[in-house]
């Protein structure tokens, strides 16, 4: 493990708020009257990465590619099956159950569906006098009232909005109480899975925008998920490409978009739609369908699908390496412009 | 796209509303559209706008508590208002055809793609009948194209004395179900039409869908949010097999999306709708030059996109409007930064500012 | 400080009955749950005060000379049967034992209400708990659980009934036990089911990422969602219980033939159909009226359910 503490307010800290190290969670397949495992499903195979204090590293990938089973991996939410998560120092995955809770109020998770996410029977108070109860934050019930409606206008909310419940407000109301909710327990380190993607456009701004000002007065971390790589684009400063369980690119986010490695992430972005129609932009193609985590291809995942595949891709796995910060796992070098590729 | 044609399919003032529990939602407030021949229209438009709501009523499918209050809708020249159930199933079947968001709710999932492909076919038999006909005088298979171009020899006569089997058009069907597949860029059509839908990936199921549309020669295509639930890559390859059909099928598309960037991707003409009504209707390119309603401009700026960094997007103030009481005049005037005392007593009509270029807007 | 905790309850309690009042509108608008909950209403309430309209005194009814006679002008029942003479009118004749059919009935009501809605809670509370828990905690005690509710499911309800009232002799109170024994399997069932289905709902993941342990999660958030099937049941089962106790009773395990409960009644009329028809019809007809008014209760409550989740 690499320790790379510095020295903030006072006291070492660790400079990585998150470390994950080739976590792998498989899903056993089972069949049968006696209910053998037959096979696994590997939703995430190995994937190590860092997120430094304070910065918002984003997690893409589209669907199969594992990123959400990893939020839930790290946060225990599902018991991963191999490979180790740090949180601050702390070794996450081997954490007892009372250390557990402790670790869970400084690395909380927004969730996707704003209209699953809350207890369709609770109303906004009772809400966050629960979250604060179960933490053990306040000690007094008219300080608990205070703080409650002080969480409410932080996120754009008003008193009148603490008695009701769940199904009375939209989209993107709901969404704020999630984040009032989490912020109820002073966390450091917050997991946002796709927080936006049910929303509309208009409102995704403004949560978006609260997002961003809530890390500044906050001093906040974010693991931002999503498939949307234009929300990536503006949110984050560092990004990490996944598909079909394993990190195929983490560099920073100016990087990625424009001088990105992996063919993968190329054609990623190349079929974001601009809403430009001045934009020119090449046709760029991906064939094929988004594999399940079921029957993953020998060699690089990838290779079914990737136009510059070669025999070597199709048996040796590349690993994930690094040149200056910019991590990518293929063999080649690929010049997409001429499609040449070099070792 | 010469705009002195008429259109093809037009609503004039459509009014709709639902009757529910907590009152009466007047999701269409005075609905003004134009579509004309083989262009690709967007309606663009957040939840709540009414865009899906347009296309059930041109299409006659909305749910028993809607009432259509008032307006028209011409498609080619006849009021499709004025008829009866029986006549819009017919019209359904011929001439418009409709794509959903969920296909995996729309495919019977206890039927092969094969089935359900060909029940679709099987629909028109005089159809099936004639291009048997017309297979047997070209003395070589016939595929989707020449069936598209036999639309327009419907009920020649000299095809009414000539007999063709049913086991001959049972046949036409099935090659026809074939080379529609492969005309939607489906790998290996004789595998796929053996599968049932929840063998088929996302992708693969929304050009099924796609394909069973263009089964029956549409002259309307409505495309409701299609891309919506897939995966980027794949909504990628769904647009650009769009964009060469739009050449191939002699049809008008409405493309309805919730999404500027997939409008900018594939339309002709961009409608933007809110709260009920269609407030900009201009070309791709006009309306992202020069956007005039304040609610375009302001959508243009909210959605981040990669082209462009900027720290914060500049989100609308306000919340999309109840539309059981919804604000009088302009809807959009509680949030507009412009609105004037017009604004918040009549709803501003639908004009032609700019050649081409109609906005619905007190400030022009 | 006092003002204000005052605030926050009456704000919890005002929100609380605004979703009850959404509720009632929906039940208000089916005809018959309107119909269905006047009459358990109705009976409910004759429960509570049929002390007071009726002399609860039994010990000096027993007339043997007017035993099996009826003397209401309204209903004739045709020859063969026997007509009092007395002083008295006795609007649906007399039992057996010469005591007045309808005073009999209407102390029989509170009886049998009582016991259905001891055997319904009881069995309920039981099967939401052991399911509730089997539910959540899966793994080998879910699959004990499952087993056992099987074997109990397995006899048919009326013949452990009566075998239990057989061995452990003729109270109502191991009657009502028989009957509970039987009852409860489905409760089981059915909770394990809502909290199998509720478990891997999105709130519940967002509860345990918030560090909420699996008590709090199970009994303040689980349970109140996954309550309205049971509570559809139970309306459904009060009926059903009804008629299965009173069913007991008919078979002849009651405790004492002269005890004023609903199926004993009818018993000792089954014997004398001929003689004095109403002694079998009218006790039968009130069990049927009672279980179906809550039948309409529980039909209305289930529809009234799946709207709701649309909200």
């Amino acid at each position: 493990m690499r320790w790379l503490a510095t020295y903030i307010e006072g006291e070492f800290k660790m400079k990585d708020i998150l470390l994950v190290e080739d976590l792998k969670t498989w899903f056993p397949i089972k069949s049968g009257i006696i209910q053998r495992t037959v096979g696994y499903v590997k939703a995430v195979d190995g994937i190590s990465f860092n997120v430094r204090r304070g910065e918002t590293f984003g997690l893409v990938g589209e669907s199969g590619s594992g990123k959400t089973t990893a939020a839930r991996s790290i946060l225990r939410l599902i018991e991963p099956t191999a490979g180790e998560v740090y949180f601050d120092g702390v070794n996450v995955t081997k954490a007892s159950k009372r250390e557990l809770i402790k670790l869970r109020r400084r690395m909380q998770i927004i969730f996707q569906d704003p209209y699953a996410s809350l207890d369709p029977r609770q109303t906004v108070n009772s809400m966050l006098m629960e979250a604060m109860k179960v933490h053990g934050v306040i000690s007094g019930r008219s300080e608990a009232r205070d703080r409650a409606l002080e969480l409410l206008t932080k996120v754009g909310l008003s008193e009148e909005h603490l008695y009701r419940f769940p199904h009375e407000f939209s989209g993107g109301q709901r969404q704020r109480i999630a984040v009032a909710r989490v912020l109820a327990v002073n966390p450091d380190f917050l997991i946002l899975d796709e927080p936006t993607s049910f929303l509309d456009v208009s409102v995704q701004a403004s949560v978006l925008n609260l997002l961003k000002d809530l890390q500044k007065e906050f001093n906040l971390t974010y693991l931002f998920i999503t498939h949307n790589l234009a929300v990536v684009h503006h949110m984050s400063d560092r990004v990490g490409v996944m598909y079909l369980g394993k990190l195929v690119e983490v560099a920073d986010k100016d990087v990625a978009y424009s001088c990105c490695r992996h063919p993968y992430t190329f054609h990623l972005m190349a079929a974001i739609p601009v809403p430009d129609p001045e934009f020119e932009k090449e046709e760029v193609l991906l064939t094929g369908d988004v594999p399940s985590p079921v029957n993953i291809p020998p060699g690089c995942r990838f290779h079914p699908r990737c136009p510059y595949a070669t025999d070597r891709c199709k048996q040796e796995e590349p690993s994930l390496t690094e040149t200056n910060g910019h991590w990518v796992a293929c063999h080649y070098e690929i010049d997409f412009q001429s499609g040449e590729r070099k070792t | 796209m010469s705009k002195k044609e008429s259109p093809i399919l037009e609503v004039k003032d459509l009014r709709v509303d639902f009757h529910t529990y907590r009152g009466e939602v007047k999701a269409l407030n005075g609905v003004d559209l134009k579509l004309y021949k083989r262009e690709v229209l967007s309606l663009v438009g957040e939840s709540g706008c009414g865009k899906s709501v347009t296309a059930l009523t041109i299409i006659n499918l909305l749910p028993e508590n809607a009432s259509v209050l008032g307006g028209e809708i011409l498609f080619k020249g006849e009021n499709l208002l004025k008829k009866s159930k029986e006549e819009m199933r017919v019209l359904r079947a011929k001439e418009f055809a409709s794509v959903f968001q969920d296909p995996m709710t729309f495919l019977n999932p206890v039927l092969t793609m094969e089935t359900q492909l060909e029940e679709v076919f099987m629909l028109d038999t005089e159809a099936l009948k004639q291009a048997v006909i017309k297979q047997k005088s070209l003395r070589r298979d016939l595929g989707y194209s020449d069936f598209l171009s036999l639309k327009g020899e419907y009920g020649s006569p000299s095809t009414s004395n000539v007999e063709a089997s049913k086991a001959e058009i049972k046949k036409m069907a099935k090659d026809l179900c074939i080379d529609v597949l492969r005309v939607v860029k489906l790998p290996d059509p004789e595998r796929i039409l053996k599968q049932y839908p929840f063998e088929l990936s996302g992708g693969m199921r929304q050009r099924c869908m796609i394909a069973m549309a263009l089964a029956r020669r549409p002259s309307v295509f409505i495309a409701d949010e299609i891309t919506t639930a897939l995966d980027v890559t794949i909504q990628a390859q769904i647009l650009h097999l769009m964009r060469e059909l739009r050449d191939t099928i002699d049809a008008s598309t409405i493309m309805i999306t919730h999404d500027l960037a997939v409008a900018a991707e594939i339309a002709d003409r961009i409608a933007v709708m809110y709260g009920g009504n269609v407030v900009e209707v201009a070309s791709t390119r006009e309306i992202f030059r020069t956007p005039l309603h304040p609610y375009t401009k302001m959508l243009m700026r909210a959605i981040p996109t990669v082209t462009r960094s900027v720290e914060r997007l500049e989100a609308i103030p306000g919340t999309v409007p109840d539309l059981i009481d919804p604000p009088p005049g302009c809807r959009f005037q509680p949030r507009c930064p412009s609105a004037m005392k017009k604004c918040s007593t009549e709803t501003p009509e639908l004009k032609e500012i700019v050649e081409n270029h109609e906005v619905a807007c007190y400030l022009y | 400080m006092k003002s204000i905790s005052v605030g926050v309850r009456r704000g919890e309690l005002a929100a609380k009955l605004a979703d009850l009042k959404y509720t009632l509108y929906l039940l208000r608008k089916n005809p018959l749950v309107v119909a269905g909950s006047l009459m358990a209403l109705f009976f409910i309430i004759l429960s509570l005060v049929a002390d007071q309209i009726i002399n609860p005194d039994l010990a000096h009814t027993f007339d043997y000379t007017r035993s099996y006679k009826w003397n209401n002008p309204l209903i004739n029942w045709g020859p063969g049967v026997a007509i009092y003479h007395g002083p008295e009118t006795l609007p649906l004749g007399t039992d057996g034992y010469g005591r007045d059919l309808f005073k009999m009935i209407m102390l029989a009501i509170p009886l049998d209400m009582y016991i259905a809605l001891i055997i319904t809670v009881g069995s309920a509370t039981f099967g939401i708990l052991l399911g509730a828990i089997a539910g959540y905690v899966g793994g080998k005690f879910d699959e004990v659980v499952l087993r056992i509710t099987d074997i109990f499911f397995a006899f048919p309800g009326l013949v452990l009934a009566l075998v239990f009232a057989a061995m452990f002799g003729r109270t109502i109170t191991n009657l009502m036990i028989a009957v509970l024994l039987v009852w409860w399997p489905p409760y089981v069932r059915l909770m394990r089911g809502q909290v199998l289905s509720e478990k891997e709902k999105a709130y519940v993941e967002a509860l345990r990422a918030l560090g909420a342990g699996p008590f709090r999660i199970l009994f303040r958030h689980i349970l109140p969602n996954s309550i309205y099937p049971i509570l559809v049941q139970m309306t459904l089962d009060y009926g059903g219980v009804i008629l299965t106790f009173s069913a007991l009773m008919f078979l002849g395990f009651s405790p004492s033939p002269a005890l004023p409960e609903l199926g004993n009644l009818a018993s000792d009329g089954y014997f004398h159909i001929f003689e004095a028809p109403w002694l079998l019809f009218f006790p039968g007809l009130t069990i049927v009226i009672i279980a179906l008014a809550f039948n309409l209760v529980g039909d209305g409550l289930r529809d009234v359910l799946d709207p709701r989740l649309r909200r």
